[in-house]
């Protein structure tokens, strides 16, 4: 027989997954705005706003799963890291309009004289990141989780590259100041998958891992 | 195996302490190979379990899975069931209570007993509740009594409520007051370790809450052993938890392991309520 937990964290594991995908499409929309010169931000800035208010739904249905069931073990590893994970996703949302309002306020990857071939692998990278992160929680799998630390070094490795070049670029323009934001909130985005990864794992294993 | 059957008198040099026991055991208690048996049926099966000194050690399980029998072999109870068998040892302070020359009237001197219901000596007034043992035992007289009523009372967080009532009945406070009366009892004759037999099950919350303030804080003094159906419960007060089913131990670890990271998949499923 279902216990009455179940139905509860069914409910959250929904709104979860919900929050995950509204995230992933989010920074999907932004990162290909950016680098198609097209202004998306009050389209980005409704979905962040969207999953802000799912974060604190997830926020108070955990809570209430925790006050009526005191769940333990498993059941409480899940509430307790889906909450940090809704913060997360919270933060891809936040992130995301960061990208597309830079873009609208300093124009997009299409408008810069030279584009470097650092920024488009960025952002594949962190795109990549980004749908893993989300697979992972949907699967509860934890070693696809825990593949995104390799990928969180190459990123790391991409932005203090690419940080490199736009520091020696002689003409401090626009389009410098532009990537240098967008690049930092890519990085950003980078570590919050990777601390998703950790709860899943975490979920899944109980084991408390660093993929930074 | 050839099962001991009660009274036992063993002369057998093999059940006599060893050394190497005596250096196993930095723990209070320690059942080693512990079985019991009501008539035929086979209750606790090799149950190797150490319960650490100034700690509380909850034991939990379903409905008979034998943590009362467990605790009632701690301080030779076990033994007073008619037709009750036992093998294996429990060492107090790395001394067998079941070796030949130890007498089961002081262990359970030595391991105090609290039960599931408050039992209380109906015809006795709350002062003589707590020194009934003393004065059966000739231990304490006149003042000395005195004194050690009310520093009981006080351990166990009762002397403020009763202590212009002493003479009245000790079955005229309330159930949670009962209660702590009889773990006044119990502690007036100074035990090492004092044993609860779910403790708070006749009990609402306020007075369980009571009761779980006055075993985190009764380990101070004392190595305490909870029997519980209530899993917050062991996890609030306990320190070390033990989870039993059908008469073995599954799983002994940190109560926090035990209720964050369960290594036996029968105790996740127990504890997180999926059987039992």
């Amino acid at each position: 027989m279902a216990r009455l937990l179940d139905r509860g964290l069914e409910q959250l594991t929904v709104m979860v997954y919900k929050s995950g995908e509204i995230a992933k499409n989010a920074i999907n929309l932004s990162i290909s705005a950016f680098m198609n010169s097209k202004d998306v931000m009050d389209d980005v800035h409704d979905l962040s706003d969207v999953i802000s208010s799912m974060t604190l739904e997830i926020e108070n249905k955990a809570f209430e799963l925790i006050v009526k069931y005191q769940p333990v073990a498993s059941d409480l590893r899940i509430i307790n890291s889906y909450m940090k994970i809704a913060y997360d996703f919270e933060r891809y949302g936040r992130y995301a309009w960061d990208i597309s309002f830079t873009h609208k306020k300093l124009g997009g990857l299409g408008e810069c004289a030279v584009a470097s071939d650092l920024m488009p692998k960025l952002v594949e990278k962190v795109s990549e990141m980004v749908s893993k992160s989300v697979k992972a929680l949907r699967e509860h799998d934890a070693e696809l989780a825990k593949t995104l630390a390799d990928t969180e070094n190459e990123v790391d490795e991409l932005y203090f590259s690419y940080l490199n070049q736009l520091s020696t670029a002689r003409a401090q323009n626009k389009c410098v100041m532009c990537n240098l934001l967008v690049s930092r909130c890519l990085e950003r985005i980078a570590d919050h998958t990777t601390y998703v990864g950790e709860a899943i794992v975490y979920i899944a294993t109980s084991e408390k891992i660093s993929l930074r | 195996m050839k099962i001991p059957i009660w009274p036992r008198k063993s002369t057998d040099k093999a059940e006599e302490q060893t050394v190497e026991e005596a250096v196993l055991t930095s723990e209070k208690m320690q059942s080693i190979n512990l079985n019991a048996w009501f008539s035929d049926k086979h209750v606790l099966k090799n149950i190797t379990l150490p319960v650490k000194a100034n700690s509380v050690t909850a034991i939990i399980g379903p409905s008979g899975c034998g943590k009362s029998t467990l605790i009632r072999c701690f301080n030779r109870m076990h033994e007073l069931v008619p037709n009750s068998k036992m093998s294996g040892k429990v060492l107090l302070d790395g001394k067998n209570i079941y070796a030949s020359d130890v007498d089961p009237v002081l262990i359970r001197r030595r391991v105090g007993m609290v039960f599931q219901k408050p039992n209380p000596f109906p015809t006795m007034s709350i002062y003589n509740n707590v020194a009934a043992g003393l004065k059966l035992t000739g231990a304490k007289k006149g003042r000395n009594l005195d004194e050690v009523v009310e520093r009981s009372l006080k351990q166990a967080t009762l002397w403020d409520e009763v202590k212009g009532d002493l003479k009245k009945s000790g079955t005229s406070i309330s159930g949670g007051q009962q209660q702590r009366l009889c773990i006044a009892r119990a502690i007036s004759l100074k035990p090492e370790v004092i044993l609860m037999d779910e403790p708070c099950s006749a009990l609402d919350p306020i007075a369980t809450a009571k009761i779980e303030e006055l075993i985190v804080s009764l380990k101070r003094d004392y190595t305490v052993v909870i029997v519980t159906h209530n899993m917050q419960q062991a996890a609030r007060v306990s320190d070390f938890t033990a989870f039993l089913y059908l008469g073995e131990l599954m799983e002994y670890d940190g109560t926090d392991s035990i209720f964050e990271d369960p290594k036996n998949e029968l105790t996740e499923k127990y504890i997180t309520g999926k059987f039992g």
